[in-house]
């Protein structure tokens, strides 16, 4: 008996010899000529792959948790057919590679991700590839200060920038998109946060579906077709974003769409042929924003529910707002917003306009039934109607009006610093001349 | 002369009658400026796209076939078979094909643009073929068993 255990512990001892333990992480180098998915291969998990400058005509699929890192000028090019690089390990880190060239699939990828969580993708250059980084069924992955192109196609033969279908909690941070369909495309995610990424020249520069609780943080999308689009999602906030430039024919900078529990603080909507446009909405809240130089400002359609709008600076819109629907309320109860055709005064002193200012005049619904007449928008007549609407408020349609009307504009943090130093530099500038001038004054007394 | 007078105010109504989509034909999607009637999405999928055709030559546009079934449910008038056709197209060719005379493949996780789950084909074969592919899915077989779909925005 006791021999027998005496073998069966010897065994089980041989046994643990046999398990491979893998003490610390080596390096490989792989260099021109050959072949990336080979180091892959004879790789252990923890391992770096070091890729050496040049061009490397391969597809890689990477299925272990390793580290690949390019040097500059290491290039990995798909020849036009699949995905680039395919990953379907986790923890894998993809580093200062330049990937090209993917096929042109409903789904082909310069990286794709599927079902893989914790990745880490940085300082990659992705250029004429269909989809830049397409990320299925995967939590917490991390891409970081990527720079992504498609091909030069229309932007409905592209595709998108960065894809997200299912999964969530990933980061997407310092992202440089452009010429894509849509720069960022949340498909049925969940708790991700995007910041201070730059997506131009695309069709949306961010577009929602069908996704909840996304934070969109200080990123700046500008000349695309809509800035943000957002559409049956829920739970979504846009801070400090600077959503500028979409003046397509049908451009939006931000267009919301049966969409609940939305905020929408501190960002600039300059330049755009409709600045922010509320379809459907519920429960959100429009706060401290400055939305100017557009063509139209403001735009509500059909039902929108539970909103509350205040603080927000509206300057220089050739339309001021387009409202068609239910009545609504443009203030918090204690202050409203600030319009810069408000024609009334403050007389309490308290920074608050004693009158209503009422939005959508008769000729922004007249607008919505022929949108060709805004051809009229300064002529005299239209100038005189809509005194004498004011005048004579309500043709009995919907009700919307600011009750609070805001005298002066709400200063944001963001130009505040600007204007400081705006003041700094007069200031400057005086001192110097008012030296310059003791010193010619001085220079001039001793020279008599 | 009052004679020719009525000849030729008899051709420009015919003239004009022609310049009119009598037949009501679908018209070609431009995805650079086209956007859906109902969600205002951009068409840039063209071969997820559907129309409705109605008599007096107005077309509206979907992005998704779920988009136009809404936009149906909204526009009663326009649900009675003389008052307007509709159009959906072959997903692989872009080929326009009458709603009822198409075939249809449904799956929740068939991707559309609006998620609907429902793609059009021009025949059995190639929505069976779709659906083999995908390695999910049903084929519906007609216009009728569509009209049973509960779809999206529905629920």
């Amino acid at each position: 008996m006791r021999r027998l255990i005496r073998l069966f512990a010897f065994n089980f001892f041989l046994l643990l010899m046999l398990i491979p333990t893998h003490s610390d992480a080596d390096e490989f180098k792989v260099e021109v000529g050959q072949s990336i998915q080979k180091a892959v291969e004879n790789a252990n998990n923890g391992d770096t792959i070091l890729i050496f400058p040049g061009l490397y005509k391969e597809s890689v699929v990477i299925n272990k948790e390793v580290s690949i890192k390019g040097e500059d000028g290491a290039i990995i090019d798909g020849g036009g057919e699949g995905n680039v690089i395919t990953v379907t390990a986790s923890n894998v880190v993809l580093d200062g590679l330049t990937i090209q060239n993917s096929g042109s699939g409903q789904e082909d990828s310069g990286i794709h991700i599927k079902k893989a969580d914790k990745n880490v993708i940085q300082n990659n250059t992705l250029k004429n590839v269909q989809y830049g980084i397409y990320i299925a069924n995967s939590f917490e992955n991390q891409l970081i200060e990527n720079s992504i192109t498609s091909s030069k196609a229309h932007f409905s033969k592209r595709g998108n920038g960065i894809h997200l279908f299912k999964g969530g909690g990933h980061l997407l941070q310092e992202n440089e998109i452009a010429n894509v369909q849509d720069g960022v495309y949340f498909d049925f995610t969940k708790d991700i946060e995007v910041s201070e990424n730059h997506v131009t020249e695309s069709r949306y520069g961010m577009h929602f579906m069908f996704s909840e609780g996304i934070l969109a943080e200080r990123n700046h999308v500008e000349k695309n077709v809509t800035g943000f689009m957002v559409m049956d999602s829920a739970h979504i906030d846009f801070i400090e974003n600077k959503v500028t430039d979409h003046f397509h024919f049908r451009g939006y900078g931000i267009l919301i769409y049966e969409t609940k529990d939305i905020l929408v603080e501190g960002n600039e909507i300059l330049r755009n042929s409709t600045g922010l446009s509320l379809e459907y909405g519920g429960d959100t809240l429009i706060n401290r924003n400055q939305i100017a130089a557009n063509q139209v400002g403001l735009e509500f359609m059909g039902k929108n529910e539970n909103n509350t709008f205040s603080e927000n600076n509206f300057i220089g819109n050739v339309v001021q707002s387009k409202i068609s629907g239910e009545d609504m309320r443009l203030d918090d109860g204690v202050k409203g917003n600030y319009w810069d055709d408000y024609s009334s005064f403050d007389l309490s002193g308290d920074g608050v306009g004693e009158e209503a200012y009422k939005a959508g005049s008769l000729y922004d619904r007249l607008l919505r039934k022929q949108p060709y007449w805004q051809f009229f928008f300064e002529s005299p007549s239209i100038k005189l109607w809509t005194k004498a609407e004011a005048l004579f408020p309500s043709f009995g349609t919907a009700d919307v009006y600011d009750a609070r009307p805001l005298v002066e504009p709400v200063t944001m943090l963001q130009d505040t610093e600007q204007r400081s130093k705006d003041r700094m530099m007069p200031g400057i500038i005086g001192i110097l001349f008012i030296l310059f001038s003791i010193f010619v004054i001085v220079k001039g007394r001793k020279l008599r | 002369m009052i004679k020719k007078l009525g000849i030729l105010l008899m051709m420009s109504v015919g003239v004009l009658a022609g310049c009119s989509n009598s037949a009501m034909e679908p018209e070609e999607i431009n995805p650079e400026i086209d956007v859906c009637e109902v969600c205002n999405m951009g068409l840039a999928h063209e071969h997820y796209a559907t129309e409705v055709v109605t008599t007096d030559g107005e077309i509206y546009k979907f992005d998704d076939i779920g988009c136009m079934e809404e936009f149906m449910e909204m526009e009663t008038d326009l649900k009675e078979e003389s008052a307007s056709k509709k159009y959906v197209r072959d997903v692989d060719s872009g080929e326009w094909i009458e709603l009822d005379k198409a075939y249809y493949a449904y799956h929740k996780e068939f991707w559309t643009p609006m998620a609907n789950g429902v793609i059009s084909f021009k025949d059995r074969e190639s929505a069976e073929k779709y659906v083999k592919e995908q390695g999910m899915g049903e084929v519906l077989l007609d216009y009728e068993s569509l009209k049973e779909h509960v779809w999206s925005w529905e629920q």
